[in-house]
């Protein structure tokens, strides 16, 4: 009796645990899934305040600070910058309320007391504040997303920022001298920012973010107040990918005057007494400086570390400087920008160039023809003495001796339409309008240099479709080559059917052209009644 | 008496070691099979699949499969994922797989039968209605099978499918590679008929190398990995896909062990439980019973020879005893015979009121003794 007693509650008890535990499940899932959360916020002005990291393991997690919502809070109030940021040799410093990181307690004390004292003030003024709770902003997961967007200085920004400082190049551009500890300008050795600003400060040199905010900024505020018009001055004016969009970017701009070259021969030793023996070398590479630098946003696609010419870091046999890396591969490495084949191989991606290009360009060797195409000139005195006059309208004179091919192919000799009949069964005969195909492939490149350039032979353009013959006027048809699938003791090609269907819907594809559908069979083949 | 509980888990330890060690023998012996040498297969590359279901229509003529309830150009089917039925040994999968820059569209994936080298289907079938042929294809024969459905839970790829509708000799239905059609030397029906080989037809060996040599000529198209080549110890039917085939609805969880590998451990522990165990179980009870008689025998014998000394011991003692007891019986008559003797050589006087305390006297002594 008594045991059964006891025993009876206590069951009930946990029933309505159970029961309790179960309800607040069944509403921990309904409540998860009905509302997800507030819509992630996208913010190109989020600044993750980790300041205290020098200084050992984060407590909290960091603070993650819109710098553009307290700006323009500020402006409101008709405050500027120096409400949180001091001043030193009369440029304001990037820190908040104070020059340097001292102490881990004088830091945080500096941002707890100073964020919370405003925050409060404004909202005891009854406006709209900030929090002053610990975990309102050492949140571990803020409902953020930065589309925070890099901004380079391209041709278009360069000659606006020149042609507003009167070309006086001295007012961004410096050097470090090593003995003095101090910059100076150095006329014809001006170079892009990041070949000394790097990723992260180093001793005596700041990094790229700090040096940009402080110069850049610095520079935009005082025109600002001088002239009522200058550059941004805030997070989004710069890094919001859509006020990028706005910044007017200028057709013509004036060649940037660095001392380069019009046209040179690629330098294959640093000095003319290192080149090798005539007998065993490649021919010379006349390069069109000039043509290259309109083709390309910033000096540093090509020159990545330095402005200077390639062999310097990047030698015959490969050097410490040149990270080992040889001048063939320098010239020639694949997927990179850097490189000149690199480079020539990337533009084959745009569309137009696609259809043919995305089928034969990786699988492919290069053919010891196409070395000629840049390896033009004979190995002479005259052409290996570099940095002289003769050398350089040598090298101008060859580069002008190339014919641009024009690629017109005469009307008549291009078949007007293909009618595709063996195959048809299923459905009737494709009627194939080759001509029109041909000439609009034609009309893509036909102001394309590198296309004229390259495309030594009038007939190349055929040997998109009709590839692995030789370019000629009257290439063989597909059934020349393709016949039933499957082949064990063939090459493995493809069979007909698909070579057909492949050929044209892989181009299609490659050119984003999307009708017909490839699923759309009566788009190409005739119905069968 | 019975065995103890000790014996029997030693007996039981011991019958266990011995299966263990003859499975040990078997595993590090040299029998592999990794398929029939010259077995056909198809490759399927997805980034050359437009997704128009012309496999599906040709696999439904070949095979004479009942008219689908909607026509194969009809594309909006490709809205749902389906599953292989009685009525459609293949079907087409589209998935919207983003994780290679490299696709532009949706991708696809064919559905049907994997032709396993080593099908689970045909390990779990106790009638063999499965077989894998050296062609490749693993076949189903109607005229055995009892309909268990046990091939259908043993399939990892959930392919086989059951003619539930069917009242009269229903069957399992699953791609048959077109094996007919592959003995006569034609293509299976959804190879021949796909528009741009993104089904490949060749003898297994020879697919791989393609599947390796594109992999390698466009390695920003193909993620590194040719599905079939060694899941469920290889199938053959191989994958190439852009993007993980996990993103395609394809276990990656099988792991490379085929299926009869998994289950043949305990399928031959069958033979031994019924084979052996009783003649174990027998033997130990032979011995039992045999300890148990000789026990008896050794007690018995022990205790006749008990009896015996008993008895023997007992037999002395007795006649101990009437040794003693005829002494003392002879002692008393000397004693008579003397006094009898004394009492003559007395005078004749005393002699009618004497014999009375001599018989008195007599009587005690008598009782010591």
């Amino acid at each position: 009796m008594k045991k059964g007693s006891a025993r009876q509650p206590r069951t009930k008890m946990r029933i309505t645990v159970l029961s309790v535990a179960l309800c607040l499940a069944a509403a921990g899932i309904y409540g998860a899934k009905v509302p997800s959360g507030p819509a992630v916020e996208e913010r190109a002005d989020i600044i993750r305040i980790d300041s205290l990291k020098i200084f050992g393991t984060l407590g909290r997690p960091p603070v993650l600070f819109l710098h553009q919502k307290h700006t323009e809070a500020l402006e409101k109030k008709n405050k500027d910058c120096t409400v949180c940021h001091l001043s030193e040799k009369d440029r304001l410093v990037s820190k908040y309320m104070r020059l340097q990181d001292t102490t881990k307690q004088e830091v945080m004390d500096i941002y707890h007391i100073n964020c919370i004292a405003c925050h409060k003030a404004t909202a005891a003024a009854k406006e709209k504040s900030g929090p002053v709770v610990c975990g309102e902003c050492h949140r571990d997961k803020p409902a953020l997303v930065s589309i925070w967007q890099p901004i380079g200085m391209d041709k278009s920004l360069h000659y606006k920022h020149s042609r507003a400082q009167n070309e006086k190049c001295e007012r961004c551009h410096h050097q470090y001298n090593e003995v003095t500890k101090k910059l100076y300008y150095a006329k014809g050795k001006e170079g892009t920012c990041r070949y000394c600003h790097q990723d992260i400060t180093e001793e005596n040199r700041i990094s790229l973010r700090e040096a940009s905010h402080l110069g850049c900024i610095d520079c935009h505020r005082k025109t600002l107040a001088k002239f009522n018009d200058a550059g941004p001055i805030t997070c989004n004016g710069c890094h919001d990918p859509a006020q990028q969009k706005l910044i007017e970017k200028l057709k013509n701009v004036p060649r940037i005057k660095r001392n380069q070259p019009d046209t040179v021969f690629v330098r294959t030793a640093k000095t003319a007494l290192q080149n090798p023996k005539p007998a065993t070398r490649m021919k010379l590479v006349p390069f069109d400086h000039r043509a290259h630098e309109n083709y390309n946003d910033t000096c540093r696609v090509c020159h990545h570390a330095d402005l200077n010419a390639c062999v310097q870091c990047h030698t015959l046999q490969g050097a410490e400087e040149g990270n080992q890396i040889n001048l063939e591969q320098a010239m020639h490495r694949l997927n990179t920008p850097m490189s000149c084949l690199g480079c020539h191989t990337i533009s084959q991606s745009d569309p137009r160039c696609a259809g043919c290009h995305a089928n034969i360009a990786a699988e492919r060797l290069p053919d010891p023809a196409a070395c000629q195409a840049c390896h033009m000139a004979e190995v002479t005195p005259v052409a290996e003495n570099i940095q002289s006059v003769e050398s350089k309208n040598l090298a101008a004179a060859i580069l002008d001796s190339r014919t641009p091919l024009r690629h017109a192919v005469a009307e008549s000799e291009i078949p007007e339409n293909v009618e595709i009949k063996i195959l048809s069964n299923q459905y009737g005969p494709v009627k194939l309008p080759h001509r029109k195909i041909v000439q609009t492939l034609l009309n893509h490149i036909r102001t394309d240099r590198l296309v004229q350039y390259f495309h030594r032979d009038p007939y190349t353009l055929c040997q998109g479709c009709h590839h692995n013959s030789p370019a000629a006027s009257k290439p063989p048809a597909c059934v020349s080559c393709h016949g039933q699938p499957f082949d064990e003791r063939g090459s493995r090609k493809p069979g007909l059917m698909a070579a057909y269907h492949r050929q044209c819907m892989e181009c299609h594809e490659a050119m984003g052209i999307e009708k017909p559908v490839a699923t759309n069979c009566v788009a190409c083949h005739q119905k069968k009644s | 008496m019975s065995i103890s509980r000790r014996k029997f888990l030693g007996w039981l330890g011991a019958a266990a070691a011995g299966t263990t060690l003859g499975k040990t023998v078997n595993a590090a012996s040299n029998k592999h099979f990794s398929g029939y040498p010259d077995s056909m297969g198809v490759l399927f590359d997805n980034t050359r699949c437009i997704g128009c279901r012309k496999c599906e229509e040709g696999c439904n003529t070949v095979n004479e499969l009942p008219a689908p309830d909607q026509p194969f150009d009809d594309l909006s089917l490709l809205e749902t994922e389906r599953r292989t039925t009685a009525r459609a040994y293949t079907i087409v999968n589209r998935y919207d797989a983003v994780s290679n820059p490299n696709v532009k569209g949706p991708l696809y994936r064919k559905v049907q039968c994997n032709h396993c080298l080593e099908p689970a289907c045909a390990s779990a079938c106790f009638v063999r209605a499965f077989t894998k042929t050296p062609e490749g294809a693993v076949i189903y024969d109607a005229s055995v099978c009892v309909g268990c459905r046990y091939c259908m839970i043993a399939c990892p790829f959930e392919i086989p499918t059951y003619e539930y509708d069917k009242a009269f000799e229903p069957r399992v239905m699953k791609c048959t590679l077109c094996y007919p059609r592959i003995e006569k030397g034609l293509l299976p029906g959804c190879v021949q008929v796909c528009p741009t080989e993104a089904l490949t037809y060749g003898k297994r060996k020879d697919l791989l190398k393609d599947a390796r040599q594109r992999i390698l000529k466009s390695p920003d198209r193909y993620v590194d990995h040719v599905y079939g080549e060694n899941e469920m110890g290889g199938t053959s039917w191989l994958y190439l896909s852009a993007v993980p085939f996990k993103e395609l609805g394809m276990r990656e969880d099988l792991g490379v062990t085929p299926a009869p590998k998994l289950t043949a451990g305990a399928l031959m522990g069958v033979p031994v439980v019924v084979g052996l165990w009783p003649v174990l179980l027998t033997g130990i009870y032979a011995m039992t019973k045999r300890k148990e008689k000789i026990a008896n025998q050794e007690t018995e014998q022990a205790v006749a020879a008990a009896v015996e000394q008993a008895n023997a011991e007992a037999a002395a003692k007795h006649k101990q005893e009437m040794e003693q007891v005829q002494k003392l019986k002879q002692k008393e008559i000397e004693n008579a015979v003397k006094k009898a003797l004394e009492e003559a050589a007395k005078p004749k006087a005393q002699d009618v009121s004497d014999p009375q305390p001599e018989k008195a006297d007599k009587k005690p002594s008598e009782e010591e003794s």
